[in-house]
């Protein structure tokens, strides 16, 4: 089997959600398939600017064929054109020019996809919003498989990502609130999909004694592990947690693993430690009583993931639907959504040890369940086989959607999408009952 | 303090995170969001301000009398009175101006206009502020009101736990002060004075509350287990030392006794203690596992 793995960006020093998640994906899928990954010469993500030559190298035993990106980013032109598309009334060549100015344009890798897809069995295509995923849908639909890493932000609501969704081949999912909010915003039930997620690679063991010794940090604490950010909800975190530890002088500390993009405050219970290698941040997870996760947008995080791995509760941010719902699914988390709830669920977290222990198991079984890796490449195994097996029977499917005329395409009559995405239902899918309810429905 | 037994394998996450919530609202007595507030602040201000002092939708009155009820300003220069935007009629008032002042001076209604213009301009600028001001102020008063709500139903409850406290204080001064047959504590040691039971039920009830202390006492406890064994020996501590050995016997079983009432207390105390730790809640509730381990982590 031959496999091409197409994303936005690509390298072992790349730790962006999307381009982790394709590499882990390459790299395990390579075990099974011949594996070429297709992606730009661009490392920094705001930008899209070359910084990578050229050509086919090879990253952890998979060859990477890289492709020149054709404009670099233009933030100002693209933050008008998502204002446009977003929030007014808008065509759906506007839509067009909010992906191109999005990025990273590079239609010499489009051209080496359509060009390949008749060697290839399957291309994965990951993260819908970016343009090569648009494009190579549209180039390769018969051998597109998305990985669409969507978060709960508007562009899931551009008129323009519809018959991709509709189109491809099958849509491996993050999780159940992810197919959710794409069966709502683009009724693509009828489409092959399976939710999935991401393994992760958990050292057998782990060394909490050392990390306390190498850092200093005799108390019991919460760890925080992911960029230092307030998009990430940190603000809020420090807040609560400065709230919280005047109110509890003797209560847990709160060590950080991360770069900081913003100021961490200066607090005697709150420890940064900057960025460390996978090591330390799992001995630090297992050297901690829970794993506070304050994001908001999250399609799957990994690092929440990596703690119930090793036993370790989460405390959530509950206006993700992802993290609540991989909470109450698991029972495994707890989360808050205002600081009363934050204070109460940590207390309970940091004092109940039964409570805590009990939420550790069913996390580690969640995971050992879920995410590991045979499980993870038996999903995507499973899928191939089932598509494979629909090509030999001989089913026919519509070709994808073609784009409207060039009149019909000025026309702006496309609703905001910030608009369609708040008719969207939110909320976290509770239960496995609801989620199979699901999986039946989109089967 | 959250008192989640965990006894079986199947956490509901969601049945915690609803007693979290409810115990939060106990603790708050009424529990709003920011948003809640704010429409709590335009719609039922009289359910907690005085209705005869403010009006229920103050705001959305002003909001709609200030739309109302403002006309539009206008300027007003000296060259007002004779602007027209036909050029030739502009020019002759211009001409005649000198004789329209023949008949009267219109500088001083010029200039009150002038004034005037200026006064409804300032006036128009406050206004929002006016408004900012006043939708400050009763959303303020309605968070207040909220909170002397909270805490009186606070002060309820702690009068309530005060009562119940002296209560009990007073409960145990009384085991203390009127236990039948005991000595009083401080009285000096008599000597040889022995008080056999009399009558058979007199033996019943004392053997009865034997057990009733030996059933008080914890395993832990091995210390006194151990002295209760060594019950021929004079001036033990033991209940059953302080039974043989006659001078011993009231300060000994009083010590034995309270001791028991200070563990229990105590314990009480601390139970008591992390209760008002919890962030949102004063549950009365006691879970055995929970508490234990509460006790160990925060001795860790």
């Amino acid at each position: 089997m031959k496999l091409a793995v197409a994303v936005q960006r690509y390298g072992a020093d790349i730790n962006g959600g999307a381009e982790l998640h394709a590499r882990y994906i390459a790299e395990r899928l390579a075990r099974h398939a011949q594996v070429e990954v297709v992606t730009t010469c661009a490392r920094d993500y705001v930008t899209w600017r070359n910084e990578r030559p050229t050509g086919v190298e090879e990253v952890n035993g998979i060859p990477v064929r890289r492709f020149p990106v054709s404009h670099e980013r233009d933030p100002l032109y693209f933050g008008r054109l998502s204002g446009r598309v977003f929030d007014q009334e808008h065509s759906i060549a506007d839509e067009l020019s909010w992906l191109d100015s999005e990025g990273p344009a590079s239609p010499a890798m489009i051209d080496y996809l359509a060009r390949s897809a008749a060697e290839l069995d399957f291309v994965l295509l990951f993260s819908y919003r970016y343009y090569h995923a648009w494009h190579g849908a549209r180039r390769v639909a018969d051998k597109a498989i998305l990985v669409p890493t969507a978060e709960r932000d508007p562009a899931v609501g551009l008129g323009i990502f519809g018959p991709t969704f509709r189109g491809v081949r099958a849509v491996m999912y993050n999780s159940h609130e992810e197919r959710a909010m794409i069966h709502a915003a683009t009724g693509n039930q009828a489409v092959p999909g399976v939710v999935v997620g991401i393994g992760s690679e958990i050292p057998r063991r782990s060394e909490p004694i050392r990390f306390r010794k190498k850092h200093n940090i005799q108390k019991p604490f919460a760890i925080y592990v992911g960029r230092i950010d307030e998009n990430k909800g940190c603000k809020q975190l420090f807040d609560f947690f400065l709230r919280y530890a005047a109110t509890f002088p003797r209560g847990l500390d709160l060590v950080l693993i991360g770069s900081a993009i913003m100021p961490v405050p200066p607090h005697p219970r709150i420890h940064h430690l900057g960025f460390l290698p996978d090591e330390d941040k799992f001995d630090g997870i297992a050297a901690s009583d829970l794993l506070i996760m304050p994001s908001y947008f999250e399609s799957l995080s990994m690092v929440a993931l990596e703690a119930w791995a090793m036993g370790r509760p989460v405390l959530a941010n509950g206006r993700c639907d992802v993290l609540k719902g991989q909470c109450i699914r698991s029972g495994a988390g707890l989360y808050y959504e205002r600081y009363e709830e934050f204070a109460e669920t940590l207390y309970s977290l940091e004092s109940n040890g039964p409570l805590n222990a009990r939420l550790g198991r069913n996390g580690r079984d969640y995971f050992a369940q879920h995410y590991t890796w045979p499980v993870i490449e038996g999903k995507y195994l499973d899928m191939f086989d089932r598509l494979k097996r629909a090509d030999a029977g001989g089913s026919s499917r519509p070709p994808i959607e073609a784009l409207p005329g060039w009149l019909a395409r000025r026309r702006r009559d496309q609703r905001p999408a910030a608009e369609i995405l708040a008719s969207i239902p939110a909320g976290a899918v509770v239960s496995d009952r609801e989620a199979a309810r699901d999986l039946s429905r989109s089967a | 303090m959250t008192d989640f037994s965990i006894r079986s394998d199947n956490v509901d996450v969601e049945q915690i995170m609803r007693q979290i919530r409810s115990r939060i609202r106990e603790k708050r007595g009424v529990d709003y969001t920011e948003e809640e507030i704010r429409e709590l602040a335009n719609v039922k201000l009289e359910k907690f301000l005085d209705p005869r002092g403010v009006r229920s939708d103050l705001l959305e009155q002003f909001r709609r009398k200030r739309e109302a009820s403002l006309p539009p300003n206008f300027k007003f220069e000296d060259t007002t009175l004779y602007e027209t935007h036909r050029g030739f009629l502009a020019f002759m008032r211009k001409l005649l101006n000198p004789i329209l002042k023949l008949f009267f001076n219109p500088n001083p209604l010029i200039e009150a206009l002038n004034i005037q213009s200026k006064l409804n301009a300032q006036q128009a600028a406050l206004e929002p502020l006016y408004y900012e001001v006043i939708h400050n102020l009763v959303l303020e008063t309605t968070r207040l009101g909220i909170d002397v709500k909270n805490l009186k139903m606070r002060v309820e409850s702690m009068s309530s736990r005060l009562d119940f406290d002296e209560r009990r204080a007073r409960a145990l001064e009384g085991v203390v002060q009127y236990r039948p047959g005991a000595v009083a504590p401080l009285q000096p040691p008599t000597g040889g004075e022995r008080r056999e039971p009399r009558t058979d039920s007199e033996q019943a009830e004392r053997r009865n509350r034997r057990r009733r202390r030996r059933g008080r006492r914890r395993p832990d406890d091995r210390g006194a287990m151990t002295a209760e064994g060594a019950t021929s020996t004079p001036g033990a501590t033991g209940a059953q030392g302080a039974e043989r050995v006659p001078h011993a016997s009231g300060e000994s079983g009083e010590s034995s006794g309270s001791g028991n009432h200070e563990r229990d207390s105590d314990d009480g105390g601390r139970q008591e203690d992390r209760r008002d730790d919890s962030p949102a809640t004063n549950s009365d509730s006691n879970s055995g596992d929970f508490d234990s381990n509460a006790e160990d982590r925060s001795e860790s």
